[in-house]
């Protein structure tokens, strides 16, 4: 048995308890960002707070945990915020999403589809996707009581007149059951799709902005888009891993230095655990 | 047999103030007492149980020195500043035999929706009325991507024939606002209000700050479209000439009051209320 020299989940229990509330808030109304007190953490804020806040506000201890970051497991981050919640929660761990029940995350989405039972901790440095035009908060919070998105439809119409295409590569406005305007967090387009009437539920954290939002399963998330100009995920054509030749993921380069010391460009999957799942079969 | 009325908009007893009140404030303010602030609470009595109705195609002049309360009117008129007391009854132009609405029962969203969908606003100053960051272009498309056009080469069309309506040069659609001349942003904001091809348009002071041949086209502009698509209108104006070239019926305000109201040539021809004939007579 793993011994605690700490509060099970580190925080006490009433500020868990009022990330749970502040959950079941956000489930109810699929994209709304609902406050919470964000409780100081010993990594910094900026780091994933918000994340690690939810996941140890939900983890219990027959949980099976995944940190990832950047599709990697064993990223500097990933490998501090898994050793921080195992160290005071004593859950198992795991690298196969398979296996997960909790997957905290930045950045990616498993490339394999999430069951009912897994619950997926967004990491979101960066809360409304109205700041982008509207920089003031309470007038911000005013244009999504009155869903007044407006403004976000001319940035993007903006963008295909002035770019000829949607330049928007990561954090991807997208609109939530058919109400409310939501950030997608630095998730790639690749991943976007894949919110769509999920099977697993969704949690979005922010630690610094004091923010939490959700994706309900089997909820209806669209990207903004025209009927002429429409929403595409990254297109890599000809490019496949380096390692398991995966063509249908989404691929990540590396610098890599030869024996002979020069150095080359590698694409590999991003996602690391679908990757070395891809390459353990014959 | 039942007679439809023809009215698309009454205003009933539309009432706003700045303050809590006191019991003093109704005896204390008023066109009377020559102020609209109460000595004994400093209420701020901007618009007092204001009430008129406009028919499809109507032009409505509202004319008032500074702090009349015909801005505040505007505003409740836009739904974007509550009122105290009274109502705002809308009935469809297109379908009169519709029952009526009370605007202000609705709640902020429907209220949002019904803004985008049937009114248009044209401020007096276009920074209001524009979002400087956006291209003309996209001021004119917000109107449009609002009312859930989704196709970026029909909002272009669209704005383009709306920038061509209203005498602009559609080569210029992907430039800033900034870029542009007052009397031109003036009638980018005319575009924009249209967009929507709104039931009632609201004109605060369109033509203050702009030279006399640049007035003289706007206003050419504001009766061509009346005349055309017979949009509803509202005109706020301290300008008595602008509201005789617009408007079929003038309201006359003072210190949140309306102390006259009736056609604009009678009104200006034979004014009965002491303030109206002070106006007429500054104005010759």
């Amino acid at each position: 048995m793993h011994e605690l020299h700490y509060t099970y989940g580190l925080i006490d229990e009433d500020s868990k308890r009022e990330v749970r509330r502040a959950l079941l808030k956000a489930v109810a109304l699929p994209g709304h960002q609902v406050p919470f007190a964000s409780r100081d953490l010993p990594i910094a804020r900026g780091w994933g707070t918000g994340g690690l806040q939810i996941t140890l506000a939900l983890i219990a201890p027959e949980d099976v945990l995944k940190v990832i970051d950047q599709g990697d497991d064993e990223s500097v981050n990933a490998v501090n915020l898994r050793r921080l919640i195992a160290q005071t929660t004593g859950v198992s761990l795991t690298a196969v999403t398979a296996d997960a029940t909790v997957i905290q995350t930045r950045h990616r989405i498993p490339e394999e589809r999430l069951r009912a039972d897994q619950i997926l901790v967004l990491q979101v440095p960066m809360v409304d996707p109205l700041r982008w035009v509207e920089p003031n908060l309470e007038r911000a919070t005013v244009m999504h009581g009155e869903a007044d998105y407006g403004r976000m439809w001319v940035y993007m119409y903006e963008s295909v007149v002035r770019a000829g295409d949607l330049r928007i590569a990561t954090q991807y406005p997208v609109i939530v059951a058919d109400r409310y305007l939501m950030d997608t967090t630095p998730i790639p387009r690749w991943d976007v799709p894949k919110l769509h009437q999920a099977d697993a539920l969704f949690l979005f954290g922010a630690g610094r902005e004091k923010r939490i939002y959700a994706v309900p399963p089997h909820t209806s998330v669209a990207p903004l888009e025209f009927e002429d100009v429409p929403f595409r995920v990254e297109y890599t054509p000809g490019q496949r891993c380096a390692r398991c030749g995966c063509g249908d993921s989404f691929l990540t380069s590396h610098a890599v230095s030869d024996a002979d010391g020069a150095t080359r460009w590698v694409t590999t999957c991003s996602d690391t655990s679908f990757c070395a799942a891809r390459q353990a079969v014959p | 047999m039942k007679s439809i009325p023809t009215w698309v908009l009454r205003v009933d007893g539309l009432t706003r103030r700045f303050g809590v009140g006191c019991p003093r404030c109704t005896d204390s303010v008023g066109p009377a007492h020559e102020r609209s602030q109460c000595p004994w609470c400093a209420t701020v009595h901007a618009c007092t149980a204001a009430s008129f109705t406009l028919a499809r195609g109507e032009v409505l002049g509202i004319v008032g020195e500074s702090g009349s309360g015909k801005s505040t009117l505007l505003q409740m008129l836009n739904l974007t500043s509550p009122a105290d007391a009274g109502a705002i009854w809308y009935r469809e132009p297109t379908d009169p035999a519709a029952p009526p609405i009370d605007l202000l029962r609705l709640d902020r969203y429907a209220m949002r929706q019904f803004r985008n969908d049937r009114l248009g606003i044209v401020h007096q100053r276009p920074e209001l009325g524009l979002e400087m960051r956006f291209s003309v272009g996209g001021n004119v498309a917000e109107k449009l991507l609002l009312a859930r056009w989704r196709n970026v080469a029909a909002i272009r069309e669209r704005a383009a024939s709306l920038m061509h309506q209203t005498e602009l040069p559609v080569e210029r659609i992907d430039d800033a606002p900034p870029t542009f001349s007052g009397g031109m942003l003036q009638r980018v904001q005319i575009a924009r209000a249209l967009a929507s091809r709104p039931a009632l348009l609201l004109l605060d002071e369109v033509t203050s700050g702009l030279d006399l041949s640049v007035q003289a086209r706007v206003l050419d502009l504001i009766r061509r479209i009346q005349w055309e698509q017979q949009v509803t209108m509202v005109l706020v104006s301290h300008d008595l000439g602008v509201i005789k070239q617009l408007a079929r019926r003038t309201i006359v305000m003072k210190h949140g009051h309306i102390v006259e109201a009736g056609l604009t040539d009678q009104i200006l021809e034979d004014p009965q209320h002491p303030y109206t004939q002070l106006l007429v007579s500054s104005a010759l």
